[in-house]
């Protein structure tokens, strides 16, 4: 069994769930996953145009792992753009930036600006950050 | 303090709602007084921007805090901007239960 993947940080998820080739008759092809973590790897490097570096700090891997996701999601566009397959977002091993996370309580919420960190339930200041 | 809870029936024992917008009821609780009142959500049929009015007529009602499975993009905004607290229980629970732990 392989080890645990680490949490990628991510800033925000997508805000719908993928993408359809247009003037198909037929459905053509497997549907392909993009998971959270390749879009956001998509996103910090061709759309905010940050460096790979950069975009592996802000994500909290290495540059070499930022590399494989990269990899992995110009494959997969690649991939549905010829074989003209539909693109779904879903799934990652991801965590959303700016937000907190309580293990007794088991939730996960957000803090109001200037306010104490502590979990809103249970008041522990053992919380969890995700960034 | 007033609490938002998104539910899916009108009483103490139903399910905290799996999203924000979509949920039919919101239970009001005060944690000073400790009462809870429901009140439908008007925006729980719409197609769009469910989410943007339900949290609109929340912030009417001076809640400072929000509970529910799941807050869209666009609301998880406008509780950060008027500095509102948001909840994702990470297990199905009651509202009863919800509100037993907030002390």
């Amino acid at each position: 069994m392989g080890r645990i993947k680490k949490d990628r940080l991510i800033q925000m998820a997508p805000h719908f769930c993928g993408f359809k080739p247009q003037g198909l008759q037929c459905k053509t092809g497997e549907d392909v996953c993009i998971n959270f973590e390749e879009y956001e790897a998509i996103n910090l490097c061709d759309y905010e145009l940050l460096t790979q570096a950069e975009a592996a700090k802000l994500m909290k891997v290495s540059r070499p792992t930022f590399t494989r996701i990269y990899e992995s999601v110009r494959r997969k566009i690649a991939k549905a753009f010829v074989e003209g397959s539909c693109i779904q977002f879903e799934g990652g091993n991801v965590a959303i930036a700016e937000w907190f996370k309580c293990n007794e309580c088991k939730i996960t919420f957000t803090l109001p600006e200037n306010a104490n960190k502590h979990c809103p339930f249970c008041k522990t200041q053992v919380i969890i950050e995700n960034n | 303090m007033i609490i938002a809870i998104a539910a899916n029936k009108n009483n103490l024992k139903a399910l905290v709602d799996a999203h924000f917008g979509k949920c039919n009821w919101f239970c009001l609780h005060d944690t000073e007084t400790h009462q809870s009142s429901f009140i439908e959500n008007p925006a729980s049929q719409n197609q769009e921007n469910a989410g943007c009015d339900a949290a609109g007529i929340m912030l009417d009602k001076n809640i400072c805090m929000a509970i529910a499975g799941r807050f869209g993009s666009k609301v998880v905004d406008v509780f950060r901007k008027n500095n509102i607290q948001m909840v994702i229980p990470e297990t199905l629970q009651t509202i009863s239960e919800i509100i037993n732990q907030i002390k």
